[in-house]
């Protein structure tokens, strides 16, 4: 076992992390952490350091212990979806390793008659499927002491994959990407942009929407005109520096009230937004309460949305329940002052959610996808097992 | 032994149980063909399949789902034949657990009960059109859960789908009331979502259904209400129907033909029973493969089909 | 003194032959006034201490012809320096210029809406007349205007008030009249009984600045620098200058409410509707046939001078255009023979009932109608503040006694829906306040009916109303909620419109850049901006005299009491994102008033008359224009 040399050295560890696991909830649950891309890199630190120093006997034990850590995250701040997408990426990861690595040692063992089953290509045939699934599960765990009787005969076989190196260099190959994701984004979108376009976009708190406006009209020598809302109440300082620094890089800017977008809608080319997370069902959470409602307006006008998303947005949950998604602030923002008599009921949404059929294309840094196939995208990178990572699988 | 009809094994299989649904039982029929006949060969065994189910999909006017089962047993064979060659095995495989289909189509709709109580919530009111037993089991185990919802149950006229819902959901003590089939359009605003089952699934992710389906989905389109489809993957069929009455199985939908006086006065009634409604009404396919947009549908046909 | 009288005349022609000079070369480019004029006061004030100079000299003796030589000498050595001086200043100004128009061209108005009047503009001409009307203190806001006092009373200290009421005259004068020349003599001879030196002095500025302002005659001296630039199409200078000669006509009431719908102090169509009718009461009242024509002919047109100056305040609201069409009809019909005090107290009554039959009566018939969609324990949304629904919602709630629950949406940057919503909560109605980003959480929330106010309604069914209606009455479509639109019959009209951006209304592009939830009128709107405009013009004085004082390398100090106002510290307007925003050229703010609902959206339209769907607009339209 890989832990038993550091085992001392492990439980000063352990503690340490779990004081920064406990920090880092704090500070979820206090909304100090707003930037998603922020929030995922930071998850992935953090991850990174739990995995170092966690101990298992088999990977079965680390994939629990990770989603437990998913879980309290989840529950933590569940609006943040993205910690719980990249601690789910990084599942996926380890269990593809750990699927090799069963295949290998199979092989490897030249095992019994009964294989893996056929490799299954659809699951449609779950139905007629020769009753393996407890079968299997035997085998697993024959093979499993198998292996571990092997292993106590020769040790070589089981440093063949290590999963707390696959795991950290999954992470470190996450965070490469998170990095790296606006560029992608950009080799992409400058193509959706023409010349003398109109565009609009509500979320100016979104860094990828920035950089991308920056980076087209620098790289290509398209003029175009950017119109933004200002998302009053909780994102109208956001707007205006958005606005401020487009202007300085020699963009056409105009600032509009959120109440002029259906007038203004007409002459918009295009609607760019900016995501918090985007749901299997292709629809998206927005951090700028108004989204939905500039992108009904583009429906009703027929004008395209695309939205720009890290591939690390990519939630595998389905958005069952609308209202339990959008977050809600406090009425202080909205009206100032109130009569102490007279109080009035005040809504003061913080997020919106953007159905399906109101965006046309999501830019990825791994391409762009309609709405209806970000499913596929998701399940290319998250295993189902992982989705509810509160019940046990 | 007498002459094996298939036809007979299906409909006898349909009538001993009922919660068995048209393509297990389909299905099953096929199994028994297979331990009747007991073919020799890996060639004798498709042929003998083939025929078969062609004979039970022209003899059952109502074919889909049946045919999505017929589908799902030849592409399960071919399969096991042509790329791993075991057809023996496979054979075996298939005469020995005929029982264990049968039960696992009964989970499967559990399964899709468990993915699908999500997206029922405190407070609901829901329509239902059509009898299916994958909405029944959901609404069954979302009560279960201690969930207050309401529902509303068309008529689902000429069949008595309705009623038979109606009074299952009263068993349970789910608060339920029936509309006639043209009241649909007049409460669909005081409705919050739609479920409606499938007799098949269409490629593009659009859904055959009992005739009325359709309109309920444009209703639900045009009110902006969610509209969910309940189905078990088996039913899932390699069609793609172009309109709604684009249903080849059920002749013209529309039949002018003066029969006998006597017929005509029986049988006022014409038209079709079943129609296509197509996936862009379709918010999403709960299933037991999770909840699938309808494009994922024509993914896992694609997969099935093409390797 | 006698002397010191004598002087002047003859420096007159001297000294001002370079600054002529300079200003007619200068004339060729709209912007060179700013400059000269600063530079001119110097000049002002270094004749002043000569004079001073000259009369100690004579007190200690020197004899007149000594002085004279002296002075001569000075001059003349001045005058060489000054013309170095303005060959550099002339360079200096031309950089300064080409960075201006630049910098002007492209911030003053956004693509999209260049065709309608900027709020700047409006209040610059409002700003030139209400200042030409009411005293010269206005046209002292501009930083040379203060100076002048500032220099007058440095250096002749009593004679500070006698130099102030001459200002005012010429203010007016030049405001009038167009050539220099004859407005030089009038005033000479008007002022004969004055103070010789301050007339001189004044003289001198008049033609300093009448020739200054050669461009655009008689605007400049009374309008603020700062918006002057605002007058650079041909169209803006010319309508100005119409409503500057005929500003004699304008009646005080009238004054008095354009600056108060200026101010967004009056606001809603019907409100304004309504003062407007109140203040033509007044007008009427006061109105006095000139001789030689009647009452039916000349008060029309003594109205379209009222009109004009309304115009300039905001555009005149549908409600506001029937009601003057139908006041103007009402006068053509009256009999000439008609005694006027009878004829008068006539319309008088005639206005009070229109108000009463169209607005008040109206309102009533409307709620009647609407009433009965207001239902015990329904969710019913509006939007902004409308009259007719507040008294519709308290009709119910109060009277009727029904319990209902109200959303009312707002938005920024006018925040009208907190005055209904306060209104409505304070008769104890159940009242939600949120704002327009979050319609489409509102919706979510089993709403009932949407109700809204109206603008006006086009001939084409197309509802002009505030902006961000559309936006509800599109989101209220899309989830099948039914669209209600209250609305007086006055607000119907005979225009049509395809979408909101060919006409509105823009509002001032300042309002959206504090980012608070404070209230634009809390906020001192204008008279905040007017305060921005001058210590911003202030600053760019002191920044102008400091580099002057630089490049010359001579010492004119500026007198202590001008640096002690100088030095005024920036404003209180806070630390907001966007201060500044028109230094960055590709940077604009869009701040319509209005925007246009399409018809599908809409259910139906409750109006006196009954309630009919938005098709129907143009069939009431021709029954009432024949009723009319």
């Amino acid at each position: 076992m890989p832990s038993s040399a550091t085992s001392s050295a492990a439980t000063s560890t352990n503690n340490d992390i779990n004081v920064s696991i406990e920090y880092f909830i704090a500070r979820l649950k206090r909304r100090q952490i707003d930037d998603t891309y922020a929030m995922a890199l930071e998850t992935l630190q953090l991850l990174k350091r739990f995995i170092s120093a966690a101990r298992w006997n088999h990977v079965t034990e680390l994939i629990e212990q990770i989603r437990q850590l998913a879980d309290r995250l989840e529950k933590a701040q569940p609006a943040a979806f993205c910690c719980g997408n990249v601690i789910r990426r990084v599942l996926a990861v380890i269990r593809d390793e750990l699927e090799e690595d069963l295949r290998d040692t199979m092989v490897t063992t030249a095992a019994t008659t009964n294989t893996v089953a056929e490799p299954m290509i659809s699951s449609m045939f779950n139905l007629l499927q020769k009753p393996e699934h407890q079968q299997q599960q035997q085998q697993q765990t024959q093979e499993q002491q198998q292996q571990q009787q092997q292993h106590k005969l020769q040790r070589n076989h089981k440093s063949k994959t290590d999963f707390r190196q696959v795991a950290i260099q999954g992470i470190k190959d996450l965070i490469d990407e998170i990095t790296n994701i606006d560029d992608g984004i950009q080799q992409i979108a400058i193509d959706l942009i023409h010349d003398h376009e109109i565009l609009l976009t509500p979320t100016p708190e979104s860094k990828t929407v920035l950089k991308f406006l920056i980076k087209t009209r620098e790289r290509s020598n398209r003029t175009f005109t950017v119109l933004v809302t200002e998302g009053f109440p909780n994102n109208t300082s956001k707007a205006h520096e958005f606005a401020k620094k487009l202007a300085q890089h020699n963009i056409e800017t105009i600032i509009i009230p959120d109440s002029a977008v259906f007038a203004l809608m007409s002459r918009v080319g295009k609607v760019i937004i900016g995501t918090k997370a985007v749901f299997i069902n292709g629809g998206t959470i927005a951090s700028a309460s108004g989204v939905s409602l500039v992108c009904e307006c583009a429906r009703e006008f027929k004008t395209p949305v695309f939205a720009v998303a890290g591939l690390y947005k990519l939630s595998p949950l389905y958005p069952f329940d609308v209202e339990k998604l959008v977050e809600f602030g406090g009425s202080k923002k909205v009206l100032p002052h109130m009569d102490p008599h007279k109080r009035l009921d005040i809504i003061n949404p913080i997020t919106a959610y953007v159905p399906p059929e109101n965006i046309d294309i999501y830019i990825t840094n791994i391409g762009g996808f309609a709405p209806s196939f970000i499913y596929r995208i998701a399940w290319d990178n998250y295993k189902q097992v992982d989705v509810n990572v509160g019940q046990a699988p | 032994m007498s002459e094996f009809s298939i036809t007979e094994t299906y409909l006898k299989f349909l009538k001993e149980d009922p919660d068995m649904t048209m393509p297990i039982a389909a299905i099953e029929s096929l199994v028994t063909l297979l331990r009747v006949k007991n073919p020799e060969t890996a060639a004798e065994m498709i042929n003998t399949i083939k025929s078969a189910a062609n004979e039970l999909t022209q003899s059952i006017p109502n074919s889909i789902s049946l045919k999505a089962g017929c589908d799902i047993f030849m592409r399960f064979v071919l399969r096991n034949t042509h790329l791993y060659g075991d057809w023996e095995n496979c054979k075996e495989h298939l005469i020995e657990n005929g029982q264990l289909f049968v039960s696992r189509a009964k989970l499967t709709r559990d399964k899709v009960a468990q993915i699908g109580v999500d997206f029922i919530s405190d407070d609901d009111i829901i329509l239902v059109h059509g009898f299916s037993r994958a909405v029944y089991s959901l609404l069954k185990h979302a009560a279960e859960k201690f969930i207050r919802f309401r529902c509303v149950v068309t008529e689902c006229r000429p069949t008595s789908q309705g009623e038979q819902l109606y009074s299952l959901l009263q068993e349970k003590g789910i608060p339920v009331i029936m509309v006639v089939d043209g009241a649909v359009g007049a409460v669909i605003d005081q409705v919050d979502k739609v479920f409606v089952g499938a007799e098949g699934v269409a490629e593009s992710g659009g859904i055959i259904n009992v005739v009325g389906t359709y309109s309920v989905g444009v209703l639900a389109q045009n009110a902006r209400k969610p509209f969910y489809v309940v189905t078990e993957c088996h039913k899932f069929v390699r069609m793609f129907p172009l309109s709604p009455d684009d249903l080849s199985m059920q002749g013209k939908s529309l039949d002018f033909t003066r029969k006998s006086d006597e017929e005509d006065q029986q049988e006022i009634l014409r038209g079709p029973r079943l129609d296509y409604t197509a996936q862009e009404y379709i918010t999403a396919l709960i299933t037991d493969l999770g909840v699938l947009t309808p494009s994922a549908v024509s993914e896992e046909l694609i997969k099935m089909w093409y390797d | 003194m006698s002397q010191s009288e004598q002087e002047p005349p003859k420096e007159l022609p001297a000294q001002d032959t370079p600054a002529a000079d300079a200003a007619s070369a200068e004339s060729a480019e709209p912007n060179g006034a700013k400059k000269l004029s600063n530079k001119e006061l110097k000049e002002l004030k270094k004749r002043e201490k000569a004079a001073k100079r000259s009369a100690k000299k004579q007190e200690s003796g020197i004899t007149i012809e000594q002085q004279q030589q002296q002075a001569q000498a000075k001059r003349d050595k001045k005058q060489q320096q000054r013309e170095q001086q303005l060959q550099q200043q002339k360079e200096h100004q031309r950089k300064r210029e080409e960075k201006n128009s630049q910098s002007k061209q492209k911030m003053k108005k956004s693509t999209l809406f260049g065709h309608l009047e900027t709020t700047e503009e409006r209040r610059a001409t409002i700003l030139a007349l209400t200042s030409a009307i009411s005293s010269s203190m206005a046209s002292r806001i501009t930083a040379t205007g203060l100076m002048l006092p500032a220099v007058a009373s440095a250096l002749s200290g009593s004679q500070v008030p006698a130099s102030s009421s001459l200002f005012s005259p010429i203010a007016r004068s030049t405001s009038i009249a167009s050539a220099s020349n004859s407005n030089l003599a009038a005033l000479s001879s008007t002022n004969g009984q004055a103070d010789k030196s301050d007339i001189t002095k004044t003289l001198a500025a008049v033609t300093l600045e009448s020739e200054e302002f050669s461009v655009v005659p008689g605007i400049g001296s009374v309008i603020p620098k700062a918006i002057e630039h605002s007058f650079d199409s041909p169209q803006m200078v010319s309508s100005v200058k119409e409503l500057l000669l005929n500003k004699d006509y304008i009646h005080p009431a009238i004054a008095l409410l354009t600056s108060r719908i200026a101010n967004y102090m009056i606001v809603g169509s019907i409100p304004r509707c309504i003062a407007m009718l109140e203040a033509f009461q007044i007008v009427v009242k006061d109105y006095q046939t000139p001789e030689g024509t009647t009452l039916s002919r000349n008060l029309t047109s003594y109205l379209s001078h009222q009109i004009d100056i309304l115009k300039k305040a905001r555009p005149l609201s549908v409600t506001m255009g029937n009601a003057i069409r139908w006041l103007k009809q009402e006068i053509s019909l009256i009999d000439p023979s008609t005694p006027d005090k009878d004829a008068k107290q006539d319309l008088y009554e005639k206005i009070a009932q229109f108000a009463h039959e169209k607005i008040e009566l109206a309102d009533q018939l409307i709620i009647d109608n609407a009433s009965h969609h207001v239902e015990n324990g329904s969710t019913i949304v509006t939007y902004g503040s409308s009259k007719v629904l507040t008294d519709l919602l308290l009709h119910n709630a109060v009277d009727l006694e029904k319990s209902f629950r109200v959303i009312v949406v707002d938005s920024r940057p006018l925040f009208e829906g907190r005055k209904m919503a306060d209104i409505l909560r304070g008769h104890g109605v159940n009242v939600t306040y949120a704002l327009i980003t979050s319609l489409d959480d509102i919706l979510r929330m089993s709403v009932d009916y949407v109700f809204l106010g109206a603008h006006s309604i086009l001939s084409n069914g197309f509802l002009y109303s505030r902006v961000g209606t559309a936006m509800l009455a599109m989101s209220a479509k899309r989830r099948n909620i039914p669209v209600l639109v209250c609305c007086e019959s006055l607000k119907f009209s005979q225009r049509v419109q395809l979408d909101s951006v060919t006409f509105n209304e823009l509002a001032d592009p300042d309002d959206l850049i504090a980012i608070d939830s404070k209230k634009l009128v809390d906020r001192d709107n204008v008279r905040g901006a007017l305060l921005k405009q001058f210590s911003k013009e202030r600053q760019e004085e002191k920044k102008k005299n400091s580099q002057e004082i630089k490049g010359n390398g001579k010492n004119t100090p500026n007198s202590p009491s001008a640096a002690a106002t100088n030095s005024n510290p920036q404003e209180k307007t806070g630390k907001n994102i966007l201060d500044g925003w028109q230094e960055i050229p590709s940077l604009n703010i869009v701040n319509i008033l209005y925007d246009l609902t399409p018809p599908e959206y809409i259910k139906k339209i409750i109006t006196e008359f009954g309630a009919l769907p938005p098709s129907s607009v143009p069939v009431i339209l021709r029954e009432y224009k024949s009723s009319a």
